[in-house]
């Protein structure tokens, strides 16, 4: 069995906040649209003014969350730079098809090309940080921040080289991306006055749309840490038997059981094909657990997970849950181990289990 | 010569994405590179591309395109001979 990791630093844009507040889901962001887009920062903060002028917002997120992790970590250089993102720059990826068709094929701009690469990220955040090691993009859909957290857990349980590794996600969405995915029912219809109300509606087929950029400096030294992440795993087209399995071999190869779960952190988004999942897990677990939920906050989107992991972190560091995401309350004293189950639509799924370092 | 200057003017700031900037603060005769508005070599692939775009113009010799794209007086000089659109 692999050893834990740890997140000694944390950094976010989202739709309900930026690492430019201090506060932590306080302000809740609704909208009436069924789409949740990032709150932007000041991003002349971390890019330099000459080069921003040509990065999409995804780029502009990514950058900014990953030089802010690393800062807030009083890191300059980190060991290896690992990511996922679902669909990379949707912007500049359109841009450039929608320009291939309307110039026949000709005279195209280098920019959006150059830009819409998954790995311009990766590219910038190492160019800015002077790191010459590993350097990973995971473009994996719905398990694309999952695969970025395990190469990190890899790296760190095969070699003490590596001390310190800034592991993140971004995903961006567009108005075009909405408008084709609601062709194949990815979205409500009609969508919730407000996003704030997902779960009322998880009667009916289809989620609302979101996206956001999360990073983490992840350790294998728990000193001066927020928590540890044990275990990550990835299931593909599960059944309800295979999460539960999944869930049962995550919890023994840790020593536990459902019932030592404080909270179990669910990714449900409001469709009804999916709740039947969340409904038997929940129903497993015991009155000490609370369940959480937060794609009401932050919409669907392939990279949900580093939000989630983003909140996990911050229960630790706060000791405490948020309203906003308590769907049950449950008799726990304090907050030691948090049981992430995720779903990205119809087809991904994984499990994060995290634990307090007390 | 003046309106097509403007113009150019105009082009270079939309597809340079130069936040802030209007034609006025762009000297006619003002270098475009280094000192001057300071582009790089990227934006060198752009304004290639902004002139095959709207004046039908392609520079395939990199010299001549150095030459040409020295400042909004030089490339202005150069589309207003060379221009097939």
């Amino acid at each position: 069995m692999m050893h834990p990791i740890y997140i000694s630093a944390t950094s976010i844009i989202s739709p309900q906040q930026n690492f430019e507040y201090e506060d932590f889901l306080q302000d809740i962001k609704s909208s009436d649209d069924g789409t949740l887009f990032i709150i932007d920062p000041n991003y002349r903060d971390y890019i330099n003014p000459v080069a921003i002028r040509r990065m999409s917002k995804m780029l502009k997120m990514g950058i900014s969350t990953g030089m802010n992790c690393l800062q807030q970590a009083g890191i300059t250089t980190p060991d290896a730079i690992i990511t996922g993102t679902g669909r990379g720059s949707m912007v500049d990826m359109e841009q450039f098809l929608m320009d291939m068709i309307k110039l026949e094929e000709e005279a195209l701009t280098p920019t959006a090309f150059i830009q819409s690469t998954y790995n311009s990220v990766n590219g910038w955040l190492a160019l800015n940080t002077k790191c010459k090691g590993y350097n990973q993009t995971y473009v994996h859909r719905g398990t694309s921040f999952e695969l970025a957290l395990l190469d990190a857990q890899l790296l760190l349980n095969e070699s003490n080289s590596y001390k310190n590794i800034l592991v993140g996600c971004y995903d961006e969405i567009t108005p075009d991306y909405i408008k084709v995915k609601s062709k194949i029912g990815y979205w409500k219809n009609p969508v919730p006055d407000s996003t704030l109300d997902l779960f009322k509606h998880n009667d009916t087929n289809g989620t609302i749309a979101g996206e956001g950029a999360a990073f983490f400096t992840i350790t294998n030294n728990k000193e001066q840490t927020l928590c540890s992440i044990n275990t990550i795993k990835m299931l593909q087209d599960a059944n309800i038997d295979d999460v539960n399995n999944s869930i049962n071999e995550a919890l023994t190869a840790n020593g536990m059981t459902l019932a030592d779960v404080d909270v179990l952190l669910c990714g449900m988004n409001g469709d009804a094909r999916q709740q039947p999942m969340y409904n038997a897990i929940i129903e497993n677990t015991e009155s000490n657990t609370s369940i959480a939920a937060f794609k009401h906050l932050c919409g669907e989107y392939d990279t949900s997970s580093g939000f989630a992991t983003w909140i996990a972190s911050n229960i630790f560091k706060h000791q405490s849950i948020p309203e906003i995401l308590l769907q049950k309350k449950g008799e726990h004293s304090s907050v030691k181990n948090i049981l992430l189950v995720n779903s990205y639509i119809l087809n991904s799924t994984s499990i994060i289990l995290y634990r307090s370092i007390s | 010569m003046e309106d097509l200057k403007r113009t150019l003017k105009e082009q270079i700031i939309e597809s340079l994405n130069l936040e802030g900037m209007s034609p006025d603060d762009i000297e006619d005769t003002a270098p475009l590179f280094g000192e001057g508005l300071g582009l790089d070599s990227i934006d060198s692939l752009e304004l290639m591309v902004l002139l095959e775009r709207n004046y039908g113009i392609k520079i395939e010799d990199a010299r001549e395109g150095r030459k040409v794209l020295e400042s909004v007086q030089s490339m202005a000089e150069y589309i207003k001979e060379h221009r097939t659109v």
